[in-house]
């Protein structure tokens, strides 16, 4: 970092500044100083490249390739023991069939879209309360966003006692006549509990991020609103709604991004059960790679849930780009 | 008259108004967070409790000898060493590469930077879970499996930091760099003593996030580690609980022990966290 | 003249080499001895292996123990030793033989005999390295369906150590509070099963204070290991002679519908509270929350940690299973293989003979550890008065005698996960039992297809 380079570029810098200041003194010749300003720049540019080369490079390595590899493989029966054979389709038309992988396609969708908006409004919902400037709000706002911080295999321990048919939360509600709820192993309410608990753990992280765009928002704007004659329903509609639209679009993204890589919530609290109602796709690769040693076929549904994230992520820059030039 | 009466009648009510918002606030924020109390509650509670039909919400008796029982039953100090390894690796990895690449394409023009901010972020759609199986065919390539630098690899940067980084980036003023670099400063030398003081938030940020996602790892730990001396606490701490016998209380005590560490690591960094989220201005 | 001197010299010369040559042999000899010795005895290259098994709170101490007093009567033997969950280890091995980091030896469990014998992962025994001196001896040696899955072409490929059969366990305190003898009144048939645990049920509610009887319901391999011996007895098959599933036909039907008949028609099962709060539903009747169980052996040790109560005062009791026929109840059976991995080199696999052999070498100090887990081999323990002396032995021995195996097929890993998760949609959803062991039935056969085609 220290070494000579600096050093050597300042002289080298100072000595041509030097140089073609006295050329400029003494005949104010364009070229010279042309040419010095482009050697200048390219070496610039090579810097702002060499930058973010290691990034390319690594990318290339751990993401790029992979995912060309993984492309490759889906059209291959490979066991790791024997070479890949190439089978054509037949790994997508075997998964076609395959009521355990429509299922689990279902319920992937299921839960990105059910995490993805319940964290959203619930991040939002959150922020606004926050924002109420109520005091020791900030307190809280620390208090909810360890939740975020707790380790992940924790959370996953700690509700699936929480949530056992003799649990805290079945106990809890039994006082509002709330019969006992086998929340994990009922299939109409296992999902529902994997969306709770997701949302649990990333809501208080988009809270802050819609607080800090809440927090931006200046004053005069709400006071012109009431000034209008607009109460606190429509200030949030016509005011803080529109200006948050671009924070409500990045949480969204990021939001279903997150989602759709989950694995150990189902996989820990559920196991995927009952039968296959919270089996997702990121676990449904792990099992066929790794308990069943098909790689191939592996592959084959990594690339499934690749596109599903791309068709996601474009769909919702389509709508929000729109709605933002409107 | 009236008036008065009126007035104070407001006062009192817009007072009390801000003790309920207080109540429900402080309610909602209790809801939320009973779950890690239980936890903390739990790690002290007799294991033949966690058996009965009702909670004992409040241990009668405190049982700390859950956690020495626990860390013996299991090779925890190796576990959590390697878990440290690998998270601190990978925090001082993002914040390296993560910072370089931000800057790079924050502050400098060349040919097909749009592109590579683009390519970039796209490889948020490919987490490992997707490239799980030839990441995993990769490592085994390299020799790398039951390694630290195996399970470290494809963790060492993520393209949400690079974006964070940048963005921060983005708003130094170009004036001061332009000015330093007239000024006969090297470009690394911009980086650390103009870049660097200026987005320290943003790199808090990047820290605990960073940190906290090495942290949590799972899946890629399972899928590349099949020795006892690397796991990560992560895998003990599952393994703890399929084995005969452990009560479900030793588990909760190892629980407890794994949030510290990212606890305390946020606490340290509240403010900047704060800052870097554009939060400073809360009360 | 010349010739004679020549033929002398020649002579003396070739007496003069012959000695020299004796000398040398002689010398040779000599000092080729001690290099001998050593080669056999003392001077061995080091070997190091890696040694992977399964947990288990008795078996495995007991194993490493071994482990350790060969490396130290042969200190040129280094041996890695790794354990993993019970139900980890076959996928753990799996990815070893894929990547190539597959451990020199390991305990395989006998459903994964074929899979690893179809592929040619596993190495053939000397069975006279083993201390056999025949081929028959050594399958004489074993129960002869257990050694049928080792053995293969005349050739032996696992030294099978533990072998064992399930009994259902009683909480006899229990059953005397209600009023049963569980000397005569344990359950012969499934009728009679389902009558005793519902008497045995204590209900609160909507809630369950004490189950009469309890399924696994926490892992495929205790589905399987549970589920076996239903199907069987009800004149179930897992398949038929081509190879398709059959668990859905009418047999297959039958047996579910006993299986499930504890929670649906006596109510005396809660199956959603055996998930999640036990790795082990042992736990449950250890803890007194249920009054059977259905288990592999249980070392005291086992008992005596989680409940001294029930140890001491001896109100626990391994009985038979209940048979569709009174009496004719089997058990379900499996057990462990040492093997030693195809693709170790001579030397190491050479040196894990010898440490099966040592491993073998005392039986009565294996069940002096690890009792009541029965062993494999016939010959050296059964008449042993440590194990005769064993409370219940009779009936642990007779159910590993009279057991049935373990389904042995290469798909073996998916025929569980399906057999699971169709119990879990049948015990936790109510679904119907014949549409879900028809997709059971479609996902195995699936699963075979896709395994031929390679």
């Amino acid at each position: 970092m220290t070494s000579s380079g600096p050093v050597k570029e300042m002289a080298s810098v100072s000595s041509t500044n030097a140089e073609s200041a006295r050329d400029a003194a003494r005949r104010p010749h364009r070229p010279a100083r042309k040419a010095w300003r482009l050697h200048y720049s390219r070496r610039i540019q090579l810097w702002g490249v060499s930058f973010v080369l290691p990034t390319l490079l690594f990318f290339a390595v751990f993401k790029y390739g992979p995912m060309v590899w993984a492309v490759e493989l889906s059209f291959t029966s490979y066991d790791m023991v024997s070479s890949p054979r190439g089978i054509g389709l037949e790994n997508f038309e075997s998964l076609a069939a395959d009521p355990i992988f429509r299922q689990s396609l279902f319920n992937t969708i299921v839960y990105i879209a059910g995490s993805t908006a319940l964290i959203t409004l619930v991040g939002l919902a959150l922020a606004l309360a926050i924002s109420t400037a109520v005091p020791g709000a900030r307190y809280c706002m620390s208090a909810m966003f360890l939740t975020n911080l707790m380790p992940i295999l924790a959370v996953c321990l700690v509700w699936r006692f929480l949530l056992h048919p003799y649990g805290l939360v079945n106990q809890l509600l039994a006082p509002f006549g709330v019969d006992r709820v086998d929340w994990l192993t009922d299939s109409a309410t296992a999902m529902p509990a994997i969306i709770f608990v997701t949302v649990w753990r990333f809501a208080p992280y988009f809270m802050v991020v819609f607080l800090a765009g809440l927090l931006a928002i200046p004053d005069d704007y709400y006071e012109a609103a009431q000034l209008d004659g607009a109460n606190a329903g429509r200030r949030f509609w016509h005011v803080t709604l529109p200006l948050l639209a671009p924070m409500i679009f990045f949480v969204i993204v990021v939001s279903a991004l997150l989602s759709a890589r989950i694995f150990l919530m189902p996989y820990i609290i559920t196991g995927g059960g009952p039968g296959n109602a919270t089996r997702v796709l990121s676990m449904l690769i792990y099992e066929t790679g790794f308990s069943y040693m098909k790689m191939g076929r592996a592959a084959a549904i990594s690339v499934v849930l690749f596109t599903i994230m791309m068709v996601f992520t474009f769909l919702q820059m389509r709508i929000f780009m729109n709605r933002e030039q409107v | 008259m009236a008036r008065g009466k009126a007035h104070a009648a407001y006062r009192i009510w817009a007072h009390s108004r801000r003790w309920l918002g207080l109540m429900a606030l402080l309610a909602l924020t209790v809801g939320f967070v009973f779950p890690i109390l239980w936890m903390v509650t739990t790690s002290f509670q007799a294991g033949e409790k966690m058996f009965q039909l009702t909670t004992e919400w409040i241990p009668s008796v405190l049982h700390p000898e859950n956690y020495p029982n626990a860390w013996s039953r299991a090779n925890f100090t190796q576990y959590f060493i390697n878990s440290a390894i690998v998270s601190i690796a990978v925090m001082a990895g993002n914040i390296v590469f993560c910072t370089l690449a931000g800057y790079g394409l924050a502050k400098f023009r060349f040919p097909g930077d749009r592109f590579v901010l683009l390519a970039i972020l796209s490889t948020l759609m490919l987490p490992l879970e997707v490239t799980l199986v030839p990441t995993f065919l990769v490592i085994h390539q390299f020799g790398w499996m039951n390694t630290y630098q195996g399970i470290i690899g494809p963790l060492l940067i993520d393209a949400f930091g690079v974006f964070l980084m940048r963005q921060s980036i983005l708003s130094i003023p170009t004036d001061y760099i332009e000015a330093a670099r007239i000024d006969g400063a090297g470009e690394l030398r911009i980086l650390l003593q103009i870049i660097v003081p200026q987005c320290l938030p943003a790199l808090a940020v990047l820290a605990i996030f960073s940190f906290r996602d090495s942290w949590d790892q799972f899946l890629w730990p399972l899928t590349v580690v099949s020795l006892d001396q690397y796991r990560t606490y992560n895998l003990g701490l599952v393994q703890f609980g399929e084995d005969y016998g452990n009560p479900p209380t030793e588990q909760m005590a190892i629980a407890v022990l794994a949030t510290i560490p990212v606890f305390v690591l946020f606490w340290v960094l509240q403010r900047l966290v704060n800052k870097g989220f554009g939060l400073s201005g809360l009360k | 003249m010349t010739n004679k001197s020549t033929s002398r010299n020649s002579r003396k010369v070739t007496r003069r080499t012959l000695v020299q040559g004796m000398g040398a042999a002689g010398l040779g000899a000599t000092m080729g001895a001690p290099f001998a010795g050593r080669a056999f005895g003392q001077a061995k290259a080091p070997v190091k292996l890696a040694f992977w098994t399964f947990e288990n709170p008795q078996q495995r101490p007991w194993i490493h123990k071994r482990v350790k007093l060969y490396m130290e009567q042969n200190p040129h033997v280094t041996v890695d030793f790794q354990w993993f969950p019970f139900g980890d280890l076959g996928k753990k091995i799996s990815v070893g033989f894929a990547t190539g980091t597959a451990p020199e030896g390991f305990v395989s469990q006998d459903w994964f005999m074929p899979t690893w014998m179809d592929k040619g992962l596993l190495a053939p025994l000397d069975v006279q390295r083993l201390g056999y001196p025949t081929y028959d001896a050594f399958t004489n040696d074993f129960a002869a369906a257990f050694v049928k899955g080792a053995t293969q072409d005349g050739k032996v490929y696992g030294y099978p150590l533990w072998f064992y059969g399930f009994c259902n366990y009683l909480n006899t305190k229990q059953f005397k509070e209600v009023g049963l003898d569980p000397d005569k009144d344990w359950p012969k048939d499934w009728n009679q099963f389902g009558e005793v645990a519902k008497k045995l049920t204590i209900r609160d509610g909507n809630k369950f204070t004490r189950q009469g009887f309890k399924f696994a319901m926490h892992a495929a391999q205790w589905t399987m290991i549970q589920f076996n011996p239903i199907l069987i007895t009800h004149g179930g098959q897992w398949f038929d002679a081509s190879g398709k599933c059959t668990i859905n036909n009418a047999a297959g039907v039958k047996a579910m519908t006993a299986r499930a008949s504890l929670a649906r028609q006596y109510g005396a099962e809660d199956p959603a509270d055996s998930i999640a709060t036990n790795p082990l539903p042992q736990m449950d009747w250890l803890k007194e929350r249920c009054s059977m169980f259905w288990c592999h052996p249980i070392p005291l040790g086992a008992i005596k940690s989680q409940n001294e109560k029930m140890l001491a005062e001896r109100y626990f009791k391994p009985v038979q299973y209940p048979g569709v026929e009174p009496g004719k109840g089997i058990s379900t059976t499996y057990g462990f293989n040492l093997v030693v991995n195809a693709r170790a080199p001579k030397d190491k696999q050479e040196a894990l003979q010898d440490l099966y052999k040592f491993i073998m070498s005392d039986l009565i100090d294996c069940w002096k550890d690890t009792a009541p887990f029965s062993l494999a081999r016939k010959s050296g323990w059964a008449d042993n008065p440590a194990v005769k002396e064993f409370p219940d032995v009779a009936e642990i021995i007779k159910a590993k005698d009279q057991g049935v195996f373990l389904p042995r097929s290469v798909v073996y890993t998916e025929l569980a996960d399906a057999v699971h998760r169709g119990v879990q949609k049948i015990m936790l959803t109510n679904a119907d039992i014949k549409t879900t062991l028809d997709e059971v039935a479609a996902e195995v056969d699936r699963a075979s297809a896709n395994y031929k085609k390679g």
